[in-house]
């Protein structure tokens, strides 16, 4: 009776205690002041100061406190709070805030297909009705506005941070000690190869697993070889969904794949391997001593997977070089992936955060800090560390940009069949059954 | 009343002869064998885990746990730095607190409500309450998934979305139906006569529910408490929807130490740990009522 009469007592002071805490929150809020709250060409001359715009995306821990730098300059000058909150789970979470009526300001799209989807269903605003065109193109190339178009034309966000997908990671130790001559076109990739076998050594580390997402690996690896193979119009019509996958043009592609991917003195492990190994421990091998494998094809952002110390460059442990081009007449094309700011509530203080997102000021914070690279045109190349440099030269040299076809494609197949038919592909299944069963569960 | 009266006195099977205890035990070498071979496959993930827990970040992606206790004495891939990483990360410390703020209240109040509906349900006469009481179960097979948007709505016109209320009428409201039910179950088993007696003693409905009903039902509370507050610690998707990330909490904070893209998953094995300590306390301090609770609504009068 007694221990009753304790637990309730307990339970008043708790709840007492809590409830002057229910608004304030355990965190102190910050207070922004700035001194001169209209001289800064995003406000449009209004004083803003004191508001706040949340900002709602991928990015979290070490990422988030480099965008939140980046954000200073913009906190300072205008005194406008920008608030970044982050989620591992932002897909799933957005879809859920929008239809809840509680959407971000500002979200930040890992991938523009989600963004399209939820522009169709009217969450998103039309950049159009804020800014024109031409203001876009004094920060953007072509190229990158044409990405953040929908088909009604309309301007869906402002891109803000890209990787760069047309890599081919190397220990440059084991190529000086081997006298190994980094290959610029496919052939002498191939070349390369054989001479590795040659040698003794494996050439490839091939690694898809990724949970849920099994596949993404090598839907990559096919859009790196289309863009090749294929004038951008080509993978164009295939992103609109035009070229079928049972075409001519995508087996092709697949062909090309088949020559390193299915061979098993090539790949680390055997092809079998493939379907089981982590993406993320893919660049292992690389820096294992002795290295375990000597070529990685992967985005910019697979040295964050490194073990903790492995210096990347040309005398690091690890470095990149450019996936060679297959046929000269198509130059150098590059595929990238990238974050795209789309703004889902309208009012001031938004529209002036979203004209800093489209201006590349606003990367500056984060890319000195590195491992950033900025789409924007109005970035000059010294503002990048050493290290980044020559992603950001790989950017801004190439003859074509496209972003990666299954972000683009309709959701049933970017994100489904065409991951899972590089699975069936990868198992073993033939051309005849996999390209055909994903042009089937195209939403046509 | 005191609680002699409740109490049955226990008695051991104490009486039977040295002989026959023996044969006993030597008959249950394998049963005992078995339930050791399963405590020991139940227990390896922990294990490995545990040893990952203390292992360098290479020494993990290159071989396997088994490997560090193998080679035990190989120095160079132990280290305390996981378990650094997750306990000096910024905020913890309020992740921890925020955590505890919203825990406490969301086990307690589903917990008290479902005690006042169980007993009303089980013992006090009214028009539909069978009724009731099927739709309360019926509502433990909705999934929560299902109420997020509804629910979110709700919130953002009222304005309590981010907050601590928010939370706590969250979990209450997805709590209550298997709180209420598991209660109903313990509480209406009961013996009649006890408060058929008390209420011809004179006592009220009220006096009933505190005196007799509450202290008897204690170890179906304490088992459903340990349910509650373990399923509200470790929760992400509620926290994530209602709560958002603008103030910690620890399953949200040890999520962004993953970081954007998963990299960092070595830190996931010390921060498992870490959250650990806190429920296992919680369980520790209620195991005395747990087993009993697990019959809880087992055995209906």
């Amino acid at each position: 009776m007694k221990k009753l009469l304790q637990i309730g007592v307990m339970l008043v002071i708790m709840l007492a205690f809590s409830v002057p805490m229910l608004m304030a929150g355990a965190q102190a809020e910050r207070t922004v002041e700035a001194t001169n709250p209209t001289g800064n060409p995003w406000t449009d001359g209004q004083d803003l100061s004191g508001t706040e715009v949340i900002l709602f995306g991928a990015y979290v821990d070490e990422d988030a406190a480099r965008f939140r730098t980046a954000m200073e300059p913009f906190i300072e000058q205008t005194g406008i709070d920008v608030v970044y909150e982050g989620s591992g789970d932002f897909e799933a979470l957005i879809t859920v805030r929008a239809e809840g009526g509680d959407p971000p300001d500002i979200a930040v799209f890992p991938q523009p297909g989600l963004m399209t989807d939820l522009f169709n269903q009217g969450h998103v605003i039309d950049l159009r009705d804020w800014m024109s065109e031409n203001d876009l193109r004094d920060s953007y190339d072509e190229s990158w506005i044409d990405m953040s178009r929908h088909a009604d034309g309309a301007i869906m966000g402002a891109w803000y941070r890209t990787s760069v997908k047309s890599l081919v990671w190397y220990p440059p130790a084991v190529f000086e000690e081997e006298g190994y001559e980094i290959p610029t076109t496919w052939d002498e990739l191939l070349a390369l190869s054989d001479q590795m076998v040659a040698d003794g050594y494996t050439p490839w580390s091939i690694a898809m697993e990724s949970g849920g997402a099994t596949g993404w690996v090598g839907t990559d690896w096919i859009e790196d070889i289309m863009l090749r193979i294929h004038p951008p119009e080509v993978y164009d019509a295939w992103v609109a969904g035009d070229l079928r996958f049972d075409s001519p043009e995508v087996r092709e592609a697949f062909e090309y794949l088949e020559e390193i991917w299915m061979n098993d003195d090539y790949v680390l492990g055997g092809a079998g391997s493939i379907l089981t190994v982590p993406f993320g421990d893919g660049a292992n091998p690389l820096v294992m001593s002795p290295p375990r494998a000597l070529l990685h094809r992967q985005a910019s952002f697979i040295t964050a997977f490194l073990p903790d110390g492995t210096e990347v460059g040309p005398d690091g442990d690890i470095n990149f070089f450019y996936l060679p081009q297959i046929k000269p007449e198509l130059g150098d094309p590059v595929l990238v992936a990238g974050d795209i700011m789309s703004a889902m509530r309208d009012r001031p203080e938004v529209r002036a955060v979203m004209r800093y997102l489209a201006t590349g000021e606003s990367t500056r914070g984060w890319l000195e800090q590195g491992g950033f690279v900025a789409p924007h045109a109005d970035v000059p190349l010294d503002w990048y560390p050493a290290e980044d440099r020559p992603y950001a030269e790989i950017v801004q040299n190439a003859d074509v940009v496209r972003f990666d076809a299954s972000d683009l494609m309709p959701g049933a197949v970017g994100t489904g069949s065409f991951w899972t038919g590089m699975v069936d592909f990868v198992s073993g299944d033939s051309l005849d059954d996999v390209l055909p069963a994903i042009d089937a569960s195209w939403p046509r | 009343m005191s609680d002699t009266t409740v109490k049955k006195p226990y008695v051991k099977p104490s009486a039977v002869a040295g002989e026959t205890k023996s044969r006993a035990l030597i008959a249950g070498i394998p049963a005992r064998a078995f339930i050791l071979a399963i405590v020991v496959i139940w227990t390896i993930p922990t294990l490995g885990l545990l040893v990952s827990s203390f292992r360098t970040q290479i020494a993990i992606a290159e071989t396997g746990w088994w490997h560090g206790l193998i080679n035990f004495t190989d120095f160079s891939q132990w280290t305390i730095a996981n378990y650094e990483r997750v306990l000096f990360a910024d905020d913890m410390a309020n992740a921890f607190f925020n955590s505890l703020l919203i825990t406490i209240p969301s086990t307690v109040i589903p917990i008290t409500m479902a005690a006042f509906a169980a007993y009303a349900i089980a013992w006090m006469i009214f028009p539909g309450r069978k009724i009731l009481f099927v739709i309360i179960v019926g509502l433990l097979i909705v999934p929560l998934q299902m109420a997020l948007i509804p629910v979110l709505r709700v919130y953002t016109r009222h304005g309590i979305n981010g907050t601590y209320l928010g939370m706590w009428l969250a979990h209450t409201g997805f709590g209550l139906p298997l709180a209420t039910y598991m209660l109903y179950g313990y509480i209406s088993s009961i013996p009649k006569s006890i408060l058929e007696s008390a209420h011809a003693d004179g006592a009220t409905p009220w006096m009933m529910f505190t005196r007799l009903v509450l202290p008897l039902s204690i170890p179906a509370i304490a088992s459903f408490s340990i349910f509650q507050f373990l399923w509200v610690w470790n929760d992400l998707l509620v926290a994530l929807v209602f709560f958002g990330t603008r103030r910690p909490i620890v399953t949200t904070r040890l999520a962004e130490l993953v970081g954007s893209r998963g990299q960092s998953w070595h830190v996931l094995t010390a921060g498992a740990f870490i959250t650990m300590v806190v429920p296992l306390i919680i369980f520790f301090s209620l195991q005395r009522y747990f087993v009993r609770g697990m019959m809880a609504g087992s055995v209906k009068g």
